[in-house]
């Protein structure tokens, strides 16, 4: 079968050509032509051209601030993601499968929605966001603001890498563990958490991949202040509004890469996860 | 709740020994405690806010809010578009599975890579690519006061039609395609690679035409699967907005899809009818995770059949 | 009037799964294709049902008819697969109706005939009780009825079985292996099965089949190749076998200072491996003049039906293995560490280059 394509086909199952026809015209004309438009527009730029609106301090910040706020985002899902996959996986409590259906909530509710709930809740007149204004604490139109959206859309990738992974867990490993005589605590960083980790680095990719190019859910709350508040997305979208498709696209360009980059880096990650799993 | 054996020992003062691969009490709900107040925080209350911000004016407000002919339009125009982008995908999803899982070819790999790449691409850039194609001075452009340098006939047809692709409704539907492109296919593909080719193979030898084969065999197989890829495709074509901003030129009435609709409504300080139309959203979403839930069930005892 | 297949080659990027192979199978006979894994056993099915497609210049022929081009959906070959395939949404009843429901309209049975059938072929899997059932609520041993009942509902030319007891247990596989004997008796349908359990091949085929590395080594009737195998391929893969190093010499075999009398014939002095079956030596106390073998006793094990004796060639130390009936082993008593002597009989010989 290997020779399929290139040899006289004759197969029990039919259809194959179709199919396979159909993916691939499908696949070019939806996203690989289109996309391919985007590497043409930026060559219409000279290299320093690129170079000056790629690297432009309004660019520079809006890296800094997009890079910074969805890795520190990534980071504090980890932790929290951790928690609440350990805690739905291992332990029984009230609303346990409301909370765990609950948790694809980011997935499934628009980030329009998403957006303005959060930038209402964390206003200095709302529910939230006036409780913190007491402590001194400003969340809406902050860099802080765009931390909160990004930690919401980012919950369910970790939540939902690291579960299964923690269901398919041999209790015979952990038991092996305490009769060798380690502690609790020992069984959880020795032999879990290793275990755990490939895991638990994929769902941080991910996070931050999807975090990188979020736009629905930052824009109401992130005030968008020039130099301060505005994440690449929202330049983009500003260069756009002012006609400016150049601009727009060399910097669809960065992110572009950056995310194939990272989709590599994820690929990889699963990669060796899989391969990590076998080893058991 | 209990997990320690509790043997019903009233003589013993202390508890019954713990298990070895179980926390201390304290711990357990510690964690448990760290879990609902975080969830708490960041899904329900965002949640419950959505409903209670939409509810704030009243009922009465409420219902013309999302009965005003501005909403009724984004509705009109959110639906037409996922009419078009989650059969599309449907088929899409079907044609790359079967030939994914049930055939060998050289560059499968490279494939499957190619069809998640949409959900690797910010929305906004999802947005732009379209521009590009069909925007001034795009490939497929339309050339104001000019002649396509390319593809004249095509433009002159566009005009002559007096059609309109980009800041238009075909733009928004071709941008919603792109960002619910990979969801069925990527449920389908590891269903249909679990399952193999054997039923099929029986179906044939037994006589079936490939399209019975095709009906009867291979679609009750995977319907669990394709249900809950649709539910995705649904729930992500009805709610983007990145993408669908982009290409949309949010014309009130006419090219707003609902979250567009929600936005205008924001950005005009009418908060409560923002947050009455969000609701509708918000409840599809609801609607989506209990479908959800329910599919996915169904579908992972699919896949444990297929293991067996 | 047959189904024959004729110079059948396949070859997959890497490897010959069949070199040449040709193959017939009379009417209503029961044919095992036997062979270890890799052989090409399999394939060769399936090329059979058009599943599969030979390289060309093979021909495929049910019963004279060229078929060779012919889609499988249209051969009318019964196929069981090993995994069984059952159609895990489709009850039992509804599994088996299958082929006779797909037909076109113009051939199909009206639904009345259909339901007779099914039923009928129900009673003849023991099954009635369970038509309503689902796959998952069958065991193996049931589902691979089921899986034959559906091959046989279309009336098929051919009955093709791949490992059809493989995925089932000793006791289950011994009980089905009778039932399928019995079954052909009674509707004597032209039967292709694989298997790589020879013990199966022998017990339940009117003919064995013998392939190895995509060529077949032997055909014939199981008395056939177990009495006059081949090849030392075929001698060991039929049963336990013994070998002795010696040298060939006209019509016997010298192993160390004794001769004895060899079944088949091979040119003299030349070196060579002698093979006998574990049944076929005797065991003896004292030396029987010239024509036995000293022998030193390693372990012996009487538990079961026949008792089984590890011994060791006294002049080179090759291991072999006996076994004796429980009343020969009564009256011997080996102990480990004892002299014996040991007589061959039924021996053949093949040259000095094949290792098992």
């Amino acid at each position: 079968m290997n020779s399929m394509l290139f040899s006289r086909q004759r197969t029990v199952l039919p259809g194959f050509k179709l199919t396979l026809g159909f993916t691939i015209f499908y696949l070019c004309l939806i996203v690989l032509i289109p996309l391919s438009a985007i590497f043409t527009k930026t060559s219409t730029l000279t290299w320093a051209q690129f170079h000056e609106v790629a690297t432009s301090p309004v660019a520079m910040a809006s890296y800094r601030l997009t890079f910074g706020a969805s890795f520190g985002a990534a980071l504090v899902n980890a932790v929290f993601g951790l928690i609440v996959a350990w805690v739905l996986v291992r332990y029984n409590f009230f609303g346990k499968r409301l909370l765990d259906a609950l948790v694809d909530l980011p997935f499934a509710l628009p980030t329009a929605v998403a957006g303005i709930t959060l930038a209402r809740l964390y206003a200095e007149n709302g529910w939230i966001g006036h409780l913190l204004s007491r402590a001194g604490i400003k969340v809406a139109n902050t860099q802080m603001g765009i931390f909160v959206a990004l930690t919401f859309i980012g919950l369910p990738f970790i939540v939902r890498t690291i579960q299964p992974v923690l269901e398919d867990l041999d209790a015979e490993v952990e038991e092996a563990a305490a009769s060798l005589g380690a502690n609790r605590w020992q069984i959880f960083w020795r032999v879990i958490f290793p275990m755990l980790t490939p895991a638990l680095l994929t769902g941080i990719a991910m996070a931050f991949a999807r975090a990188l190019g979020e736009y629905g859910s930052v824009i109401f709350i992130a005030g968008n202040i020039p130099l301060k508040t505005v994440i690449t997305p929202v330049l983009i979208m500003g260069e756009l509004d002012m006609f400016s498709y150049a601009k727009a696209t060399a910097l669809a360009v960065v992110l572009l890469v950056i995310s194939f980059v990272l989709l590599l880096v994820i690929n990889l990650l699963q990669w060796w996860s899989s391969r990590h799993h076998e080893h058991l | 709740m209990n997990a320690t054996p509790s043997q019903p020992a009233p003589a013993l003062p202390l508890a019954a020994p713990r298990r070895a691969t179980m926390e201390p009490p304290w711990v357990r709900r510690l964690l448990i405690g760290l879990t609902v107040v975080f969830l708490g925080l960041f899904l329900i209350l965002p949640l419950l806010s959505v409903f209670i911000q939409a509810l704030g004016k009243g009922l009465g407000y409420y219902f013309s809010a999302v009965t005003d002919p501005m909403a009724l339009s984004a509705i009109k125009l959110t639906l037409i578009t996922t009419a078009f982008a989650v059969p599309l995908n449907c088929v899409f999803g079907v044609a790359a599975a079967w030939s994914i899982a049930k055939f060998n070819f050289p560059g499968k790999t490279l494939l499957i890579t190619l069809i998640d790449l949409p959900f690797s691409i910010s929305p906004v850039v999802s947005g732009l690519i379209y521009v590009l194609v069909f925007g001034a001075q795009g490939w497929l452009g339309q050339y104001e006061n000019a002649e396509h340098p390319w593809f004249p006939g095509f433009q002159s047809w566009l005009n002559d039609h007096d059609i309109k692709i980009i800041y238009a409704t075909p733009g928004i539907v071709l941008a919603t395609i792109f960002v619910t492109f990979p969801f069925i296919a990527r449920e389908l593909i590891p269903l249909m690679q679990a399952q193999g080719r054997t039923e099929e193979e029986a179906a044939r030898v037994l006589g079936a035409s490939g399209w019975q084969t095709f009906w009867q065999v291979t679609i009750p197989n995977i319907k669990w699967g394709l249900l809950y890829g649709i539910i995705l495709c649904n729930a992500r074509a009805m709610g983007e907005f990145g993408a669908v901003s982009v290409v949309s030129g949010h014309i009130q009435g006419q090219t707003n899809t609902v979250p567009l609709h929600i936005e205008a409504l924001y950005d005009e300080y009418n908060f409560t009818a923002a947050f009455a139309v969000a609701s509708l959203l918000a409840l599809l979403a609801l609607v989506t995770l209990v479908l959800k839930t329910w599919a996915e069930h169904k579908k992972n005892a699919a896949l444990q059949a297929a293991a067996e | 009037m047959s189904v024959e297949v004729k110079n059948v080659t396949k070859k997959f990027s890497h490897f010959t799964a069949l070199d040449n192979v040709s193959l017939k199978v009379e009417s209503g006979e029961l044919v095992a294709l036997l062979g270890p894994s890799g052989s090409g056993k399999t394939t060769l099915l399936r090329i059979i049902a058009g599943l599969e497609f030979p390289d060309p210049g093979a021909q495929i022929l049910y019963y004279g008819e060229d078929v060779t081009m012919i889609p499988a959906s249209q051969r009318k070959a019964g196929f069981a697969f090993q995994h069984y395939a059952l159609f895990r949404h489709m009850s039992v009843f509804e599994n088996i109706a299958f082929g006779l429901r797909v037909r076109p309209r113009a051939t199909r049975p009206p639904e009345a005939e259909i339901r007779a059938r099914v039923d009928k072929l129900l009673k003849l899997i023991q099954l009635e009780p369970m038509a309503g059932r689902f796959p998952s609520q069958l065991s193996g041993g049931q589902r691979q009825r089921v899986a034959l009942a559906r091959a046989l509902a279309v009336e098929p030319k051919v009955l093709l079985l791949d490992e059809p007891f493989g995925a089932l247990d000793a006791k289950v596989r011994k009980e089905l292996r009778r039932w399928l004997r019995q079954l052909h008796d009674e509707i004597h349908i032209t039967t292709l099965f694989v298997t790589h359990d020879q013990e199966e091949a022998l017990e339940v085929s009117d003919r064995v089949a013998i392939l190895r590395a995509g060529r077949v080594e032997q055909i014939g009737t199981p008395e056939e190749i177990y009495d006059h195998p081949a090849s030392p391929f075929v001698y060991d893969f039929l049963g336990n076998v013994n070998l002795f190093h010696g040298r060939a010499l006209e019509g016997s075999v010298a192993i160390g200072a004794t001769e004895f009398v060899v079944r088949n014939q091979k040119e003299a002095t030349a070196p060579a491996v002698a093979f006998v079956r574990p049944h076929d030596i005797r065991v003896m106390r004292q030396a029987n003049g010239s024509a036995s073998l000293p022998a030193k006793v390693v372990r012996s094990n009487a538990a079961g039906p026949v008792a089984n004796l590890d011994l060791v060639r006294q002049d080179s130390g090759e291991a072999f293995t006996v076994q004796l009936s429980k009343e020969e082993f009564q009256q011997l008593q080996p102990k480990p560490g004892e002299e014996v002597f040991v007589q061959l009989r039924n021996v053949r010989v093949f040259s000095d280059d094949y290792s098992i």
